[in-house]
């Protein structure tokens, strides 16, 4: 290590006011009469600064650990956790219906919150390898199988919101010359299933007919012979549409469907289906201004929210340090997800730089659909907020991921 | 270099996208927090601040004496959050609250060691530890180990509530009634009360705390209804009636008491038997079944005939060998040959099917309306309108039915093809007693707000005058016959008088079931001279190898009863019979005032006293009693004349 060891202390000070305010949400979300103290170990608060402790212990690890180690050893780490995922169909403990759980005693942990370091790793790995080109579809195939091989494992669990979160790899994967056809695919799609199951397939259909429509029309003269091109993808978006349909009404369930239609807004239901995102809003919009102030939220104190403490305590912060404590957050994210962008682009190997790149997009997303979940423009998917919700699988996993980061970032100058 | 600037772009791309993305949730959160806040604050308010019921306390239900028959007390679950207990205070504890609750509910400790392992290792917040517990225990279980650190630390959940307790248990269950039914049902409007209201807020999960000093809205406690019941005779009329159906083994029975004058209904019993053969409280069959009563509705079809002057009590009838012919069905008496000539009046007494139709057939078959309209104008064919519900109602056939057949006429003459309802029977024989004044039966006497008189019921409701009073007045002599030389000689009695008719009914005869059923009754009232109370007597399905005749499974619950009350009711003018159980009672309370002064430290000899004097006397000298049995006491397990030990407990045994 010698001189050239040189943690990006910035990063490191952004991860340690996200995990105290994160604690100091968790306290005032689980606080009740029978608390004894900051470090009462029967309380969920007490518990979650023992986590905060360990995880000290592993940033220590972290850190010491030769940043050629996480090179070489990529493969085997990624191959390491798929084992453990796959593990989990034999010897997984079920919490709340998802059987995403090792039990050691009293205490559990959950694979898929290290699986995402594990496959960032793998993926940089394989692509910073030189013989390697993105343009090309074959390798560009194999880049998808090392990320698609954990969501697959994870989703039958099942926690399709875990394996959602590996859509953050796209970010990498973009930055690193991925053809931007992918993008504007990714992006139609999505505008497609949102809106088949907003307005229909029938619109849909006229929708994709109309700009097929107007493209031709403004290319008539240059492209005619490309026509049957036109016909097929829009035959495709169409039938996309139709599957979107068939899928919605016959392979969700019930709850998956009213989750949906809640956020689009076809069904009001603030007792049944909608409870949790109706009582987070609640929280979060009574919060007002300037908030109720630390252990003084009333939605909090009375337990409306369900989950407070792990997926939904941004409510907390919205109701008790009010907008401003809120926007004050997700600046804080989103200044510690530039400032790993701008690590990542000075990176001066293509490992470092896409590993920078994937810890970014998985912060992002995960804030993004925490978040968006929790104000409800987004279906209840569980997934927590990094560093903030309680939980040590969650919490040792970003510190894992994050602190891995800084490890190369340190010794950016060595390779 | 166009590389390079691509990948510029790219980076701009991402970037913009997320910031795009906060700068939206930021948007949102400034709308949802700080445009529209005051929404969501008071939609927050609403959800803090809740309106609770505070449910009144219900009134009681008092006899016509002021014995309780069904108050309010409260009961409670007992359960465990066995996670909340830290792992120190359930190692400690665990031990001395299991051997607690083991002596408290007579179970071996470590089957509550067991179960409450269990509940901890599966992590269970609500394990069911006691189920309806009383005040008492409720104050011991909330001091046991562990318990006692309370809700939090200790894991001690109790949950209240309100459950009527009957202090009579199952004697007279029905008329006392549960909810809609029964006397709780009819009289709900006074013993319900109001409900009050407070607000609280909503301070954690499953706590509210209330929001300032006053409440809302105050609750109202419930009145209390006394009730015409008088437990002495309902205990009575219990009694008898079990005894008599567990002799006969009958399928069901009823009684019901009711004071001649003014319609109250005194005691009201009604017992079925279960698959085990016992017997409990399972419907109110006096005010519900509406069954074909049989003989007993000779009464009614006479003063019919009577008031209509078809026919006088001294005509005279040829019973034709006991068999008469309607259209190829027989109408028979039960003696068989029949009684052969003999006067109407002789024919109630001795119950002759025969007589009954000829009479009514010759007098009312041109007019059979008539007779319908008779016996609908005397009430037969109306409710009564009792205030408790469920009451059956009766029916008449009317010649334009379209089963009206000519046998219809002949039967109805001895009960057969009308129903009516046990109550409905009694309330036309006490109308007979009462010189054809039918007076409505009353459940209710009054209604007290704790000690203000709210409402009295003393008048009687008188329902219409059913006949002259020389026509109940000749009835009346041949209802007293009929104790006396008639059906119903086995229950006569020197010692006081009493009238009545007897009733056997077959209830089975249209099917094809092979063993005959029948209905068994008694109605009638004592003392013959000045009718006092009337009472009914209905067993239905007895053993038909034991007995069915109205005179012999009937009959003697009438007598009983009538017996029993006849010598608790002060005319000692007549009886003097009474007065030797006064000067037993004085004595035996001379004996134990004896008793009581001379043993102050030691036991004294209880052998001989009645077991209720027995036991104040033993109590108040400081010991526990154990009776088993009622009566005199026969054994005493501690030797007179030694001393009182303090706590020492004796037992005492009777005949």
């Amino acid at each position: 290590m010698g001189k050239s060891f040189l943690p990006d202390w910035f990063t490191i000070f952004l991860y340690l006011i996200l995990v105290l305010f994160g604690w100091v949400n968790i306290y005032s979300a689980s606080l009740n009469d029978a608390a004894t103290g900051f470090f009462d170990m029967n309380q969920i608060y007490g518990k979650q600064a023992l986590w905060i402790g360990l995880s000290l212990v592993l940033i220590v690890i972290m850190l010491s650990l030769e940043a050629k180690f996480y090179y070489r050893f990529s493969s085997i780490i990624y191959l390491v956790s798929l084992l453990s995922l796959l593990g989990l169909f034999i010897f997984g403990k079920t919490i709340s219906g998802a059987t995403s759980w090792y039990s050691f005693g009293s205490f559990s942990l959950q694979p898929s919150e290290f699986a995402k370091a594990a496959t960032a790793l793998a993926l940089a790995k394989y692509l910073s390898d030189i013989q390697i080109n993105i343009k090309s579809f074959k390798n560009q195939l194999s880049a998808f199988l090392i990320i698609i091989l954990p969501a697959l494992i994870i989703i039958p669990q099942p926690d399709p919101g875990s394996a959602l979160v590996y859509l953050a790899f796209f970010f990498p994967l973009y930055r690193e010359g991925l053809s931007g056809l992918y993008l504007i695919l990714g992006f139609s799609l999505l505008f497609i299933f949102v809106f088949t199951l907003a307005v229909g397939s029938l619109w849909v259909s006229v929708g994709v007919l109309a700009i097929a429509l107007l493209i031709l029309f403004f290319n008539r003269k240059k492209k005619r012979k490309h026509i049957s091109r036109y016909v097929f993808l829009g035959g495709l978006a169409i039938l996309f549409s139709l599957s979107v349909n068939y899928i919605f009404e016959n392979v969700f369930e019930q709850r998956h469907r009213d989750r949906f239609n809640l956020v689009l807004g076809k069904e009001v239901d603030s007792k049944g289906i909608g409870y949790n995102t109706d009582q987070s809003e609640i929280a979060i919009g009574s919060g007002g201004l300037w908030g109720k102030g630390w252990t003084k939220g009333t939605q909090t104190k009375g337990g409306f929210v369900p989950e407070q403490h792990t997926d939904y305590i941004f409510s907390t912060v919205g109701e008790e340090w009010g907008f401003v404590g809120s926007a004050t957050l997700t600046l804080l994210f989103v200044i510690l997800i530039i400032r790993l962008i701008v690590l990542a682009e000075r990176q001066k190997n293509q490992f470092s730089r896409i590993y920078g790149y994937s810890v970014a997009g998985i912060l992002f997303i995960h804030f993004a659909i925490n978040v968006a979940m929790v104000i409800g423009i987004f279906p209840t998917v569980g997934i927590p907020l990094p560093f903030f919700s309680y939980g040590g699988s969650s919490l040792w996993g970003f510190t894992v991921l994050l602190f891995i980061f800084i490890r190369l970032d340190a010794a950016r100058q060595e390779i | 270099m166009t590389n390079e600037k691509q990948i510029t772009n790219r980076i701009i791309v991402v970037a913009s996208f997320m910031l795009i993305f906060a700068i939206g949730v930021g948007y949102k959160l400034f709308e949802i927090q700080v445009v529209e806040g005051e929404k969501y604050r008071d939609l927050s308010e609403k959800r803090i601040f809740k309106n609770f019921e505070i449910p009144a306390n219900r009134g009681n239900l008092y006899d016509s004496n002021g014995h309780l028959l069904a108050t309010s007390v409260p009961e409670y679950d007992i359960r465990f959050d066995a996670v909340t207990v830290s792992e120190e205070n359930f190692n400690k504890n665990l031990r001395p609250l299991a051997k607690a609750l083991g002596k408290l509910f007579n179970r071996p400790a470590s089957h509550y060691i067991n179960k409450l392992k269990e509940a901890r290792n599966t992590k269970n917040r609500y394990y069911l530890v006691a189920r309806g517990v009383s005040y008492t225990q409720y104050v011991q279980l909330r001091e046991f180990p562990m318990f006692n650190l309370g809700a939090f630390k200790g894991g001690f959940i109790a949950e209240q509530r309100t459950v009527r307790e009957l202090p009579l248990g199952k004697i007279g269950e029905r008329t006392v009634g549960r909810g809609q039914a029964g006397l709780e049902g009819a009289y709900n409007e006074y013993l319900q009360g109001k409900n009050g209201r407070r607000l609280k807020q909503k301070i954690a999960k499953g706590q509210w705390k209330p929001i300032g000093d006053a409440n809302e809205l105050e609750p109202q406690d419930g009145l209390d209804v006394y009730s015409t019941i008088d437990i002495n005779m309902q205990d009575v009329a219990h009694h008898a009636l079990l005894r008599q159906l567990e002799k006969y083994e009958a399928h069901h029975g009823t009684v019901v008491v009711m004071e001649t004058k003014t319609g109250e209904i005194k005691a009201m019993a009604n017992l079925a038997r279960t698959s085990l053969g016992t017997y409990y409280e399972k419907r109110n069959y006096a005010v519900w079944e509406a069954q074909e009563p049989g003989s007993t509705y000779k009464l009614m079809t006479l003063v019919a005939a009577l008031e209509d002057k078809v026919v006088d009590t001294s005509d005279v009838f040829d019973t034709d060998g006991g068999k008469v012919l309607y259209y190829d069905r027989a109408v028979r008496d039960s003696r068989f040959g029949g009684y052969g000539k003999i006067s109407v009046a002789r024919a109630f007494e001795v119950s002759s099917n025969t007589v009954f139709s000829k009479f009514i057939t010759q007098g009312y078959q041109h007019n059979p309306e008539k007779l319908v309209n008779r016996l609908s104008y005397m009430g037969l064919n109306d409710r009564i309108g009792l205030d408790i519900k469920g009451e059956g109602k009766p029916h008449i056939p009317h010649p334009d039915d379209t089963n009206w057949y000519g046998t219809t006429l002949p039967w109805m003459s001895f009960g057969y093809g009308v129903t009516i309802t046990p109550l409905q029977t009694l309330s036309f024989y006490n109308a007979i007693a009462n010189d054809g004044l039918m007076v409505k039966p009353r459940l209710i006497k009054q209604v007290k707000d704790k000690d203000r008189l709210v409402a009295h019921y003393q008048q009687p409701e008188v329902r219409n005058t059913i006949c002259s009073k020389e026509t109940a007045a000749k009835v009346k002599k041949l209802m007293e016959n009929t104790v006396k030389k008639g059906t119903a000689t086995n229950i006569y009695s020197k010692e006081f008088s009493m009238a009545g008719k007897t009733g056997t009914c077959l209830t089975n005869y249209g099917s094809k079931q092979k063993d005959k059923e029948y209905i068994a009754s008694f109605v009638g009232y004592f003392p013959a001279e000045q009718p006092k109370y009337s009472c009914i007597v209905v067993i239905t399905k007895p053993n038909r190898k034991l007995g069915y005749y109205g005179s012999t499974v009937a009959a003697p619950v009438f007598k009983e009863i009538a017996h029993a009350i006849h010598t608790d009711t002060p005319i000692t003018k007549e009886f003097e019979s009474l007065e030797v159980e006064n000067k037993k009672v004085k004595q035996a309370f001379e004996n134990y005032y004896a008793t009581a002064q001379k043993f102050k430290t030691k036991v004294p000899k209880v052998i001989g006293m009645p077991a209720m004097d027995a036991v104040a006397l033993l109590e108040n000298l400081g010991l526990r009693v154990v009776l088993k049995g009622t009566g005199e006491v026969k054994k005493q397990s501690l030797e007179a004349y030694t001393d009182v030990k303090p706590n020492q407990t004796i037992y005492l045994l009777t005949s």
